[in-house]
């Protein structure tokens, strides 16, 4: 996995986003960037240069999901790997995100420990 | 029908009271005058017992009215759960704010303490005051000195990460209260609505219906049941690899 690659944490909490990136720096993440929702990640992500997108699913303007839903139709974004940490926990919910082609979901509130197994998960998963 | 008698029967006492009054027969036009007021107190009775019928209906109705027992019987002790469980949340993070900073205060202090003493002993050495003997002692302080400082460096650090997290609680109550700021103005809309019903001049306000659906739960609340929610990180797991993660 590489240290290096650019994560764009986005949260409508200032606080969350602290959090994410602490702890992502905790992992040896340097690389950070943040957006408080979808409409302001959006414009970043389709600039290019991101690797990773950690996102929360409840925001004003756009949510979590239709920027999922918006990574995943541009050719640009669409193989992106994307983890969802969000206070959503309705099965249905969980479903539509992996319908929608999510590639982890954490539910707040949650551990270091789980942040660090999801992403290990997603770029083992994308490695092999 | 009625009302055509009712008249009916008014303009036949009427004829007849003119007909007492100008054959001068005091004791008739009195009792005649006396029935008639009886005859007219009964109406409005009547009128006034239909009124309070119609007031009771709609009173009825309305309280039958689903939002209005979803918003009794369901969202209200929801919302007071939700609030508990934002005072217990803070409570938490608040708590475990403290602990960590109660386990990192004696170890900066201890190390402070070890820093200053042995700063004074290497200035000492630097004048070359210390005999081989103190010399000796102090690089065995000194090397302990390393080793506990990079053990309690990291006691630092780990406390240090679990006050950070402990701050999550701010996104969650934040949630937690908007939802609960939404129910307060459901409440009202309903009060202005009561108001209206019950005949009162206010203004009429217009409800908001907000469709059930594409609301998102947010956090699940201990003692609020919303249905088809998973309740661990663990059942996430087990949900996504049922679906081929």
């Amino acid at each position: 996995m590489d240290k290096n690659m650019k994560i764009l944490v986005v949260d409508d909490f200032s606080t969350m986003r602290r959090i994410v990136k602490n702890l992502l720096r905790e992992l040896e993440f340097t690389n950070l960037d943040e957006a408080d929702d979808g409409q302001t990640a959006w414009p970043k992500l389709k600039a290019g240069g991101y690797d990773f997108l950690v996102t929360d699913w409840n925001m004003p303007g756009m949510t979590g999901i239709e920027l999922l839903k918006t990574v995943r139709a541009n050719p640009e974004t669409a193989n992106m790997p994307v983890l969802m940490v969000t206070a959503e926990q309705k099965r249905e919910q969980i479903i539509e995100a992996a319908q929608a082609g999510v590639n982890g979901y954490i539910i707040k509130p949650f551990t270091a420990a789980t942040l660090k197994e999801k992403i290990d998960k997603i770029f083992a998963r994308n490695a092999g | 029908m009625q009302d055509e008698n009712e008249r009916l029967e008014l303009l036949a006492k009427a004829k007849q009271l003119v007909a007492h009054i100008e054959t001068n027969d005091a004791e008739a036009t009195g009792e005649l005058l006396c029935s008639m007021t009886i005859d007219r107190e009964r109406s409005l009775f009547k009128e006034v017992g239909q009124l309070t019928r119609q007031l009771h209906d709609n009173l009825s109705s309305f309280a039958l009215d689903d939002q209005l027992i979803d918003l009794t019987g369901k969202e209200i002790p929801d919302a007071k759960e939700r609030l508990n469980y934002v005072i217990e949340m803070t409570d938490d993070a608040a708590h475990k704010t403290l602990n960590a900073i109660d386990e990192i205060v004696p170890v900066t202090a201890e190390m402070n303490r070890k820093c200053e003493e042995l700063s004074v002993k290497w200035k000492r050495f630097l004048g070359r005051e210390l005999s081989l003997d103190e010399f000796k002692a102090m690089s065995g302080e000194i090397s302990s000195f390393l080793d506990s400082s990079c053990a309690n460096t990291k006691i630092v650090s780990d406390k240090t990460n679990e006050i950070v997290l402990a701050q999550g609680y701010q996104d969650l109550t934040g949630q937690i209260i908007r939802k609960v700021i939404s129910l307060v103005q459901n409440v009202e809309n309903n009060l202005v609505e009561l108001v209206r019903i019950s005949g009162s001049q206010a203004d009429e306000t217009a409800m908001q219906n907000e469709t059930k659906k594409g609301v998102l739960e947010g956090p699940v609340v201990p003692g609020v049941v919303v249905e088809g929610t998973v309740n661990s990180q663990d059942e996430v797991d087990d949900l996504l690899s049922s679906l081929g993660f």
